[in-house]
């Protein structure tokens, strides 16, 4: 059985509120971190060794740590707008548990030397939003926020900002720019938020699973906290399983679990006689892995997930098994990229256009296999050009699909051909063998 | 405040090493190896950059990933590599990506030749593409204004001009809609971009999307040419570059210099360049007869006037104003003076300064510099509005703000454009800047007594008089105190003067970085006096036996018959000076009006008995001084225009060359045979441009304040504050009196009048009140109604805005019609005349529509042409 520092006690009825939350030890954290030198908590974020449950996985620690010492304006903001696709942990764990989140948000305030608190919560978490609205007034009120918290010299105002429906405002500096009160674009990179961020103070952006863990970190203590899970990846996390399994939903492993035990053990595996053609470790935007053995004997951490070539990214499985073409998990993921790209850097807005309209091609049976090439190479052009990740999040998936089932990539579009009575791609010279002209329906593709 | 320090290092750039300033963004550092990296987004004049089209991908060692050029400072011992295969692969990536959406119409695009994505996809591009898909497709092209017409499907989406928009003009109207492939570039509610300095964003495109609708498809680059020269619309004088084709101007852009411009051009600056190719013209020599003005020979002319001058002698008078160049008043006024013993020459409609205040305010130690406007610790904005004045200042102030947290304190009577950006704003009763200066002097010198009296006569108190100084003075010593010509203007003129200069001694303003900046009524003020057309002195501020008489007392002389022959050199008193009535008798009354005037007016039409015919500014060459002190060239960049009757030698004539046959008329001989020869006269003759060449000033110009025969013709100059008196008291407005106070709207010229593009932006005359006296009056926004005093009466729309101070109104001057030149200060009665005015759909006092009442009403972005008769077609 391993260690549970969330799902313990997550349905535990009234948990949302104060008093549930009080009644089981809630803000004790809080009072010890107000007692300690904000230093030294740092130091046990540090010595945790807690990565960013959001994506990047960035050490929370020393992210904490670039923020500079000193008598000024500094913001903490936590990211709660949870857009990527196949990730619905932060929507859980806000709804059940809003005081965790609190109260961690006021530690880490209080080690950065914040006064000032976000959440940004993604629009549609309308019902999250409203709970964490009741629990800030609540925690306001019995002075866990607000002027002189607990007593202390240490004032904190927490607010909850909505957002409006833009994924791309997941990403850190896009997030800012809306919360600003302009158009969620993202900013060049450096300065980062952590010199340069909220209304130019310094700024600490976390997710909303890695600012949860801070009260447990200092309530185990860093290194304790280090042993949970493996050295490179310490702590637990939860994992939203989804797709083609029996038993999806949010299950909190340890780091460095066997991924089998995960998709076979607690989601159930996929329905009866299928068999997992591939899976997203971490959401949507990172590439994806093939069902075999060698794939599923892996250590659900960190580490593992990136030697094998994709990335633990927000732990969100997407199982997608044999019944399912991989061009239409292909088309679907590169069309949500499309439609969330911001269009500011040029790679990215007609990169993620450009893949959208060779797949409906493909899909179309109007492609050959030299297409294929071109996606990989347009990926290949979009993959670190880019101003933000946004670009990176669809290439990457496309690239890794085309790498892994380019035969099924080609069986399609033979298929897809034969339907559209086109023949085999093979070059052809003139109009007449070509087929039936097919352009006028394109214009409707566009605008 | 002090200029950034410039730290040489070395790094290297593609196996060399090159020095170059420290922090430079790489796209500029490489240049200093001569090493090109391509941009789109990049432009150092829009602030920092965006990192947005990734064209200037280059590889840094020891960064993993390709980083931007234009977003990376360059560092002592950076190793960056421009021509590396991944470098290549990253660059024909984004120039592929670039053009799948774009239409590749080069052949009949006007950028086509002089397009950077031309360039770039020729220099950088894959020279192939790989996507057969269809394009993007969006209505076009669109009227995205009166004067710009956009391509959405050219654009690439660089952020230029939005950013020009949000950031350097500040008028916040154009924006990105949409997101991802479907983006583009509108005004956020679809209403036209109308703002002052909406041309520079044609000019910033990288592409043809953006496309100035005077010069859609009026040529391509292998057929004009450039010609550097100087605008000469308003006293801003920026540096322009003319586009020539055929000996006509096709377009104005700018010709960057930073100590001018910054490379901004106004609207009116870069579109009424049409008043030179008008019918209004005049082309040939005018004489009356029999009541009309009729085409004359020049040899008749010249007599007739000649004649005319040699008669009234002494009594003759000649004013001077707009485009004059510093050798045309410099000839005139040696014709008046040598030749005629006449010395009722003025330029300044408020009347010349009595010589040691003119000459103080000229000392070399005070002037601010353009850019000091901007580097400054506390700028002072004192009764004038840039916008308006000169508006390139506009641009500059809102950048020292933005960019270098410089204190703005405004001080004024009527609202600016800049409060939004000011840290204190003082509004003081209209026409009592005076008042204002004398508050501040004593304020300085801790006289309580002068402070609250002064304070009071300008309609304040002291205690805000007190918050503008300590707001002016705590940021640091480097202060530029921004004034209009107007401050001189009436009979207190001479106390003003007193009272500024007070101002400067106590703030000790003779340091680098501080002083005075003037902004003249006339585009050449300040040259025109420097080369000696004014009453009280001579060239280069040498004293006169014989003052003659000012404006005022030119018109009032010519009125009562006391001077008979009136010369005009560019100037049209009845708009430009106040007392429009007494001018009205003044031309009446002379026996002889000599005009001579580029285009046809009114006054011209009505008043001139002889018409010489002006040239252009493209047409001139000669010299004028900025407002700082720069004396500039104006460069001959077309010929003059053909006559109507085509003979040689009957047209325009250069202006010096006519007031130096005039001369010769009446035996005086300036041996001057070419332009250059008269710019070597008045260089002899101005102390302060002793040994100055036309070489030396060139194309940037040369600040004479900075040169050494500056200190020699000044000499090192002190003054001690002098005793002031507190002035009369502004008028107290009353139950049914209001103040009133004047304002010349930037879009009040003749030239404005005459150019086709511009008549959008042709202001008509509007009543400035507060919503609390419109509420008084029962007067609704855009009502007609009537303001007046003893019997002369202004008739306009009422114009309510929060920001006028409850108790005052605000009327336009300078108007081609319904001038307020009738009112001085004082207060006027207002009556309500009937329901909305005559049709204005632009507001004159920034140029922007009514919301609601855009002469085009575009449905978003699928707007193919405007309403017949609204606006020029986007083919005309």
């Amino acid at each position: 059985m391993s260690t549970l520092l969330f799902y313990d006690e997550i349905d535990k009825p009234g948990l949302a509120s104060l008093s549930t939350y009080h009644d089981i030890g809630g803000y004790s954290m809080l009072r010890k971190a107000l007692d300690m030198e904000p230093q030294a908590i740092i130091e046990q974020l540090l010595a945790s060794n807690v990565r960013g449950r959001g994506g990047a996985g960035f050490a929370m620690g020393r992210k904490a740590s670039f923020l500079p010492k000193g008598d000024m304006d500094k913001y903490l903001v936590c990211n709660a707008d949870e857009s990527e696709p196949g990730t619905f942990k932060d929507r859980e764990l806000m709804q059940k548990n809003p005081h965790l989140l609190i109260e961690g948000m006021a530690i880490a305030s209080y080690a950065i030397g914040a006064s000032r608190a976000y959440i940004f919560i993604r629009g549609e978490y309308m019902h999250q939003a409203d709970v964490l609205d009741a629990a800030i007034a609540e925690a306001r009120e019995a002075g866990f926020l607000g002027d002189r918290v607990m007593g202390s010299d240490y004032s904190l105002e927490l607010w909850v900002h909505r957002g409006a429906g833009a994924y791309i405002c997941g990403e850190e500096t896009a997030l800012l720019d809306a919360l600003e009160g302009k158009r969620g674009n993202p900013r060049l990179k450096p300065p980062f938020p952590a010199i340069e961020g909220l209304y130019q103070g310094p700024t600490l952006i976390n997710n909303v699973e890695t600012l949860m863990n801070v009260p447990h970190i200092l309530r185990m203590g860093g290194e304790k906290f280090a042993e949970i899970g493996t050295s490179g990846s310490t702590g637990t996390k939860v994992v939203c399983v989804s797709g083609c399994v029996r038993r999806p939903g949010n299950y909190e492993v340890e780091l460095g679990t066997p991924t089998r035990d995960i998709i076979y053990g607690l989601a159930g595996g996929p329905p009866e006689g299928r068999k997992i053609k591939c899976w997203f470790p971490g959401g949507s935007s990172a590439p994806v892995l093939p069902g075999t053995d060698e794939y599923m004997d892996l250590p659900f951490d960190f580490e593992s997930i990136a030697e094998a070539g994709s990335m633990l990214g927000s732990a969100a499985i997407i199982i997608v098994d044999d019944s399912v073409p991989i061009v239409d998990v292909a088309l679907k993921t590169a069309k949500f990229y499309r439609h969330e790209s911001c269009g500011k850097c040029t790679p990215c807005r007609e990169g993620t256009n450009w893949t959208v309209k060779m797949l409906e091609r493909i899909e179309n049976g109007q492609a050959t296999p030299m297409d294929l090439d071109i996606m990989a190479s347009v990926c290949d052009q979009i993959l670190g050009n880019c101003l933000c990740v946004l670009g990176d999040a669809m290439a990457m998936p496309i690239s890794s699909m085309i790498k892994h089932f380019r035969e099924e990539f080609e069986e399609h579009i033979e298929m897809a051909r034969e339907r559209n009575g086109l023949g085999a791609a093979i070059p052809v010279m003139n109009r007449d063998e070509r087929g039936p002209d097919r352009s006028a329906e394109y214009s409707a593709v566009g605008h | 405040m002090p200029r950034p320090e410039i730290n040489w290092i070395t790094f290297s750039i593609d196996g060399r090493e090159v020095k170059a300033p420290e922090n430079a963004m790489l796209v500029d550092a490489a240049k200093y190896g001569d090493v090109e990296i391509p941009v789109f987004c990049y432009e150092p004049k829009l602030g920092q950059p965006v990192g947005a089209c990734r064209m200037c991908l280059v590889e840094i060692e020891g960064i993993p990933k390709l980083q931007t050029g234009c977003s990376t400072p360059v560092k002592d011992g950076m190793v960056v590599h421009t021509q590396t295969e991944r470098v290549h692969d990253a660059q024909r990536a984004v120039v592929e990506f670039l053009l799948i959406n774009h239409p590749l119409d080069c052949p009949v695009c006007d950028k086509g030749g002089e397009c950077p994505l031309q360039d770039i996809t020729y220099g950088w591009g894959p020279g192939t593409s790989r996507y057969i898909e269809p394009k993007r497709h969006f209505v076009k092209p669109l009227e995205l204004s009166p004067l710009i017409a956009i391509d959405r499907e050219r654009c690439i989406l660089c952020y230029r001009c939005v950013r020009f928009s949000q950031e350097i003009s500040e008028d916040y109207q154009l924006i990105l809609n949409e997101r991802g492939a479907h983006s583009f570039v509108a005004t956020f509610d679809g209403h036209p971009y109308v703002a002052p300095f909406t041309g520079n964003i044609v000019e910033l495109c990288p592409v043809g999307a953006l496309i100035s609708r005077s010069y859609r498809f009026r040529a391509r680059p292998w057929d004009i040419e450039g010609a550097g020269t100087v605008c000469t619309l308003c006293p801003s004088q920026c540096n322009v570059d003319l586009t020539v084709r055929d000996d006509r101007v096709l377009r104005v852009s700018a010709r960057d210099n930073d100590e001018v411009d910054d490379g901004w051009l106004c609207d009116k600056g870069r579109f009424a360049f049409q008043h030179i190719h008008v019918d209004e013209r005049i082309t040939e020599p005018l004489m009356r007869q029999d009541g009309k003005l009729v085409p004359v020979d020049w040899d008749t002319a010249l007599t007739a006037a000649a004649q005319a001058l040699g008669e009234a002698g002494p009594r003759a008078a000649a004013i001077a104003d707009g485009e004059t160049t510093n050798e045309e008043a410099f000839l005139l006024q040696r014709l008046f003076r040598e030749r005629l013993d006449c010395g009722n020459l003025s330029a300044r409609p408020g009347g010349d300064l009595p010589l040691p205040l003119a000459r103080g305010l000229a000392d070399p130690a005070l002037q601010a510099t353009v850019p000091d406007l901007e580097f400054a610790h506390a700028v002072l904005l004192l009764d004038c509005d840039p916008i308006d004045d000169a508006p390139i200042f506009d641009l500059r102030l809102r950048k020292g703000v933005r960019r270098r947290d410089m204190n703005l304190v405004v001080a004024s009577a009527r609202p600016t454009a800049l409060d939004a950006n000011a840290t204190t704003v003082l509004r003081h009763a209209p026409g009592t800047a005076e008042a204002l200066l004398v508050a501040l002097d004593a304020a300085l010198s801790d006289d309580r007594g002068n402070l609250g009296g002064a304070a009071s006569a300008a309609g304040s108190s002291a205690q805000a008089v007190q918050d503008l100084l300590e707001d002016l003075t705590s940021a640091g010593g480097d202060i530029v105190i921004l004034y209009s010509e107007r401050l001189f203007g009436g009979p207190r003129g001479p106390q003003a003067a007193e009272a500024l200069l007070n101002v400067a001694n106590r703030l000790n303003l003779t340091g680098e970085g501080a002083g005075l900046l003037e902004i003249p009524i006339g585009a050449n003020g300040r040259g025109v006096r420097e080369a000696g057309f004014a009453a009280t002195h001579g060239p280069g501020f040498a004293p006169v036996a014989n003052p003659g008489l000012a404006t005022h007392g030119i018109a009032e002389a010519l009125a009562e018959g006391q001077l008979s022959t009136l010369y005009l050199l560019h100037t049209d008193p009845l708009r430009h000076m106040s007392d429009g009535e007494l001018w009205e008798r003044a031309l009446s009354s002379a026996q002889t009006v000599i005009a001579h005037e580029s285009l046809m007016t009114e006054t011209v039409a009505t008043h001139a008995d002889i018409v010489f015919p002006g040239e252009a500014y493209a047409e001139k060459e000669g010299t004028l001084v900025h407002p700082d002190g720069r004396v500039q060239r104006l460069r001959r960049a077309i010929g003059h225009p053909t006559p109507f009757n085509r003979h040689p030698g009957s047209g325009v004539r250069a202006g010096w060359q006519v007031i130096s046959d005039l001369a010769k008329l009446l035996g005086l001989d300036f041996g001057v045979f070419a332009g250059s020869m008269a710019s070597q006269q008045l260089f002899a003759a101005v102390p302060f441009f002793n040994g100055l060449t036309l070489d030396e000033i060139g194309g940037r110009g040369v600040r004479w304040p900075a040169r050494e025969a500056a200190r020699l013709a000044f000499g090192e100059t002190s003054r001690e504050p002098v005793a002031l008196d507190v002035p009369p008291a502004a008028a107290v407005p009353s139950e049914d009196a209001l103040r009133v106070g004047t304002f010349r709207p930037l879009w009040s010229s003749k030239e404005v009048d005459v150019s086709p593009i511009l008549q959008y932006a042709r202001p008509t005359q509007v009543v400035e009140l507060s919503p609390v006296d419109a509420e008084r009056f029962g007067v609704a926004d855009g009502d007609k109604v009537e303001v007046g005093v003893n019997g002369t009466q202004v008739q306009g729309a009422a114009k309510l805005r929060h920001a006028v101070p409850e108790g005052t109104v605000f009327v336009a001057e300078g108007l081609s019609d319904a001038s307020s030149s009738l009112f001085n200060y004082g207060t006027v009665q207002l009556r309500r005349l009937g329901g909305s005015a005559e049709e204005s759909p632009i507001n004159p006092i920034i140029g922007m529509p009514a919301i609601g009442e855009s002469p085009f009403n575009p449905p978003r972005h699928e707007l193919r042409e405007s309403p017949p008769g609204t606006a020029p077609r986007m083919n005309e």
